[in-house]
């Protein structure tokens, strides 16, 4: 489906290749420094979550080396609560474990819930948004009484219910974090329909017999999509910090070390005083990943708005 | 529709609310995992002792009973007794739920009232060093966890400077007893609240700066704008008696989900600084099983949430005269 | 006696590609109690005009050059705060567009009336600066219980009043009223353009109108003065103007308009769009538009030429007044014309852009 930009008349797909495509995507970032700078972060803790462990393909007989220059989870790689030295860059936790390697390999764990939460709440919300603007009558009521009903649920509170009741899994805590995320997408894209519905192209789309489904997902939809994309931005954003802070709580899934879960390691080991090389790189690591997304929502969100263009 | 009518509506609609989020939390809590029961066993009871103590709580009736005479429960105000501190839930409740408001309550006066002023400025001064600045810091602020605002500033305030107390309520303890001045009318008591009204403060800075500096932007292009400037008027008294009071109307609405989230929040806060409020005693309570507890905290959380909802409604259409009642 | 005299004015806004010259080189006079009007279209300049007389300027904009002289006081050269007790509405009052976004949407007609009232002069009390208030309706025509009521609660047509009792509350001796009228339907437009003719004569105030609306002008104003490309290419009174312009900018713009006298009149519009005001170098302004255009039109930027009492004109032609006036009149001059200058000097003539302001 094409993502350019918004046009209030209908688009066809243009044949151009991939790489001309995301170079057009990519000119929003010029001259905006902060964006520019949110998208070298991101990018980097993209690559550093992909080649954090080592790849074994079998077949090959050849293994990719990981990042992480320590297993993760390999206790006593060096001494007890270590400061960092040449040989432990960021140190090692009371169980003497590399915190470094215990970095790395978290990004994973940020990346997979960011981008996989985000996307099934933008879903969820997109979906819910367009069909409640665009049938309104009692579908729009009931759609948009849950949408305000779910704005009753604390989130933390209710996603810290959920995982206990399910178990603390990463698939569950996405779960938990999808089921309240999807509220804000929901209110802004109805929004938006509305405003397109009344459009002459919707009239003329609908005056020429195309079904609903049509008229909602190829008429409507692209003209939203960019707004959309804005919400999913700050999707990730939240749901990054919603792990962490499930995770620090102690809700985290004891197989995935997430950055959240480190801090909860600190506080549980009582080593917060002491051990400053093991609690400020996890926090530092989401603050980053987090304002990275928010600088890019940023940038998208002058391309969405325009009239926050003279910035 | 008249006002009247309109909030005649607006309560039939929070009525709703609170019945669908009731439900919600019963589904919830009847799906736990782990045997409710399991703890008396633990006390050495007999299974005939278990089964009456069952028999009491009313787990061994049909699940829609159950229902109901919970519903019925709540509305007497009555939130059943805690599996652990063997008291009635309500009286763990009270205090741990005001000790938060309180704590949260300061978070947010904080974090509006500063937010307010610095979006209208850095609204004001639009393409200033000071607004771009100003917009950095709060992105960062609002990229921060509050778990994360919080453990720096113990590292700074307390582990490095230790000009603060690192947790808790009172150096004395006793933070849960005495009337209302006696728990909150010390300079002890505000030593230390400081640090964690300041997480949440920084936490929550990021909603209302934003906004309020676009909004202001749409503000100040309007025509009215100019003709207070015309009319000869102090920038101050165009800043904020016409700018930013145009301006503060959306913030209404958006109180009310940060009032969400600081309820969220607090569980977080309370935790990292030892705060003896409900939602340190919730994160206990699940982590125990402890369903009523849970289940009280959860339920008082989600019902300030509401009324906050409905509350930003009325205030909206008192503060904005143009507005229509739907 | 004069009151405003503005000379050589020249106020730029800084553009990514340079300075655009939204008021270049203007210099008018107007008596206390008279009524000047500044015609032309969107994004020549007019409205730029007016706001340097009281220097409410967008943060872009300067003025570069000239002098702004009232009643004694040279305004260029006021600070901030002598500006707004000095001249700010106690002299210069404004009157814009849409009264109803004039207002402060949260605050009562009343409460924003007296709040002007009271900030420029010290001992009144609030209850008097209400009696004015409410005194003011009574004149303008609007019950004065409304006061108390908020703008959104106003009609169109009374919002504009209530627009009017604000700019005349402190008896300002200009008033500066930008296209008061264009939002009203034309029944309300005359009445309150005969409220505003009444209202200024009773105080004695002088009135700069802007509009492109050459009939608004054409009732209301003494002299007026038409804009174009940023300098006021003709001026002279009302009955000059209409009867005898000189200008062929000021013909077509009467073409443009229907006369209210003469009901089979084909209305004629000016082809092409204003000139973009950065830097646009030598030559007439109106040249790439003007179906009279010559060689030298082009090449230098004509002086303004007195054809007197009082009526100025900046354009190479404006001799042959009987010929233009004539052609003027015929659709074919304007529609048929060849836009664009002769073939040998096409080089550096700027792209056509609407400058919005």
């Amino acid at each position: 489906m094409s993502t350019e930009r918004t046009s209030p008349t209908d688009r066809t797909e243009t044949d151009g290749g991939t790489l001309e495509f995301i170079r057009s995507k990519l000119e929003i970032f010029e001259g905006d420094r902060l964006g520019q700078i949110g998208l070298g972060i991101l990018c980097s803790f993209i690559l550093i979550g992909i080649f954090a462990r080592p790849y074994t393909i079998d077949f090959l007989n050849l293994t990719i080396p990981g990042l992480a220059p320590h297993d993760p989870a390999e206790r006593a790689v060096g001494g007890r609560l270590e400061s960092p030295s040449g040989a432990h860059p960021l140190g090692t936790t009371h169980m003497g474990r590399d915190v470094l390697s215990q970095l790395i390999a978290g990004t994973r764990v940020t990346l997979i819930v960011g981008s996989l939460a985000a996307f099934m709440a933008v879903f969820i919300g997109t979906n819910v948004g367009l069909i409640s603007a665009y049938f309104g009558g009692w579908v729009d009521d009931v759609l948009m009484r849950i949408t305000d009903i779910v704005y009753g649920v604390p989130f933390l509170p209710f996603a810290i219910v959920l995982v206990a009741i399910l178990g603390s899994s990463i698939v569950n805590i996405i779960v938990a974090i999808v089921l309240i995320l999807w509220r804000s997408t929901a209110r802004v894209i109805r929004a938006q329909v509305l405003s397109h519905k009344q459009r002459p192209y919707v009239e003329s789309a609908q005056a020429i017999g195309a079904s609903h489904t049509r008229i909602m997902y190829r008429h409507i939809l692209p003209n939203v999509l960019p707004l959309t994309f804005l919400y999913a931005a700050f999707a990730v954003a939240w749901a990054v910090i919603a792990e962490a802070s499930l995770s620090f709580l102690g809700f985290g899934d004891p197989n995935m070390l997430s950055w959240g879960e480190m801090i909860y390691n600190v506080y549980t080991a009582n080593a917060i005083r002491e051990a400053w090389w093991w609690v400020f790189p996890p926090g530092i690591c989401i603050m980053l990943f987090v304002m990275s997304v928010f600088f890019i929502g940023r940038t998208l969100e002058k391309e969405v708005n325009p009239e926050l263009q003279h910035q | 529709m008249g006002l009247r009518a309109y909030v005649v509506r607006r309560v039939l609609q929070l009525i709703v609310t609170f019945w669908a989020f009731f439900t919600i939390l019963f589904v919830l809590f009847r799906m736990m995992p782990g045997d409710p029961t399991s703890m008396f066993i633990m006390d050495g009871m007999t299974p005939e002792q278990r089964e009456q103590r069952i028999a009491e709580l009313g787990l061994n009736e049909p699940l829609h009973v159950q229902y109901v005479e919970y519903a019925r429960q709540l509305l007497r105000g009555d939130f059943g007794q805690s599996f652990i501190y063997r008291d009635p839930v309500i009286d763990i409740i009270a205090v741990r739920f005001m000790n938060t408001i309180v704590l949260m309550g300061t978070a947010l006066l904080f974090a509006y009232l500063i937010g307010i002023t610095f979006g209208a400025i850095m609204g004001w001064w639009r393409d200033s060093r000071f607004e771009r600045g100003g917009i950095i810091v709060t992105l960062v602020a609002r990229s921060s966890p509050e778990f994360w605002v919080g453990i720096v500033l113990l590292s700074v305030f307390v582990f490095w400077l230790g000009w603060f107390p690192s947790s808790g309520m009172r150096t004395t303890g006793g933070e849960l007893g005495g009337n209302f001045a006696a728990r909150y009318g010390s300079v002890d008591f505000l030593r230390h609240l400081f640090l964690p009204a300041l997480t949440g403060a920084i936490a929550y800075l990021a909603t209302p700066t934003l906004l309020m500096r676009s909004t202001m932007l749409d503000v100040l292009n309007a025509d009215f704008i100019e003709i207070k400037k015309a009319e000869g008027l102090p920038e101050r008294t165009v800043l904020f008696k016409h700018a930013a009071r145009n301006s503060v109307l959306p913030l209404v609405t958006v109180m009310a989900i940060a009032t969400g989230s600081a309820m969220g929040g607090s569980v977080v806060i309370e935790t990292v600084f030892n705060w003896p409020g409900m939602g340190r005693e919730m994160v206990n309570a699940v982590n125990n099983n402890d369903y009523p507890l849970a289940m009280a905290a959860f339920f008082l959380m989600g019902s300030v949430v509401i009324i906050m909802n409905f509350v930003a409604d009325l205030a909206y259409v008192y503060l904005d005269p143009r507005v229509e009642y739907e | 006696m004069t009151l405003l005299d503005i000379n050589g004015l020249k106020t730029y806004y800084r553009a990514d590609n340079g300075w655009v010259r939204a008021t270049d080189d203007v210099s008018l006079s107007i008596d206390r109690g008279e009524t000047v009007g500044l015609v032309g279209e969107s994004g020549s300049g007019k409205t730029t005009l007016a706001k340097s007389i009281i220097r409410l300027l967008s943060d872009n904009a300067e003025i570069v050059d000239g002098s702004i002289n009232f009643d004694g006081t040279e305004v260029t050269e006021l600070s901030d705060k002598e500006l707004r007790k000095q001249i700010r509405w106690s002299e210069i009052s404004m009157i814009p567009q849409n009264a109803m976004n004039g207002f402060d949407p949260v605050y009562t007609v009343g409460q924003q009336i007296v709040q002007v009232i009271r900030h420029h002069e010290d001992g009144t009390s609030k209850k008097e600066a209400r009696e004015r208030a409410r005194s003011l309706f009574d004149e303008l025509g609007i019950e004065p219980d409304r006061v108390d009521d908020y703008p959104h609660q106003f009609s169109g047509g009374m919002a504009q009043r209530a627009m009017i009792a604000l700019a005349l509350a402190l008896s300002p001796s200009l008033v500066l009223a930008d296209e008061p009228t264009t939002a009203l339907d034309v029944v309300i437009q005359d009445r309150i353009l005969d409220t505003i003719k009444e209202m200024q004569e009773e105080l004695n105030s002088a009135m700069i109108m802007i509009t492109h609306d050459m009939s608004v002008v054409s009732e209301t104003c003494d002299r007026i003065a038409v804009v174009y490309g940023g300098r006021i290419v003709e001026i002279a009174d009302t009955e000059t103007i209409i009867t005898n312009p000189r200008h062929p900018y000021t013909l077509g713009l009467r073409n443009a308009f229907p006369d209210i006298n003469d009901d089979d009149q084909e209305l004629i519009s000016i082809p092409g769009t204003p000139p973009e005001l950065v830097d646009p170098g030598e030559g007439c302004r109106f040249a790439p538009r003007c179906p009279f255009a010559e060689q030298e039109c082009w090449e230098e930027t004509p002086e303004a030429e007195s054809y007197g009492d009082g009526h100025a004109v900046e354009c190479h032609r404006a001799d042959e007044i009987d010929h233009l006036q004539e052609e003027a009149g015929k659709k074919e001059t304007w529609t048929e014309q060849d836009l664009g200058r002769p073939e040998d000097s096409q080089s550096d003539q700027p792209e056509e852009v609407m400058l919005d302001d």
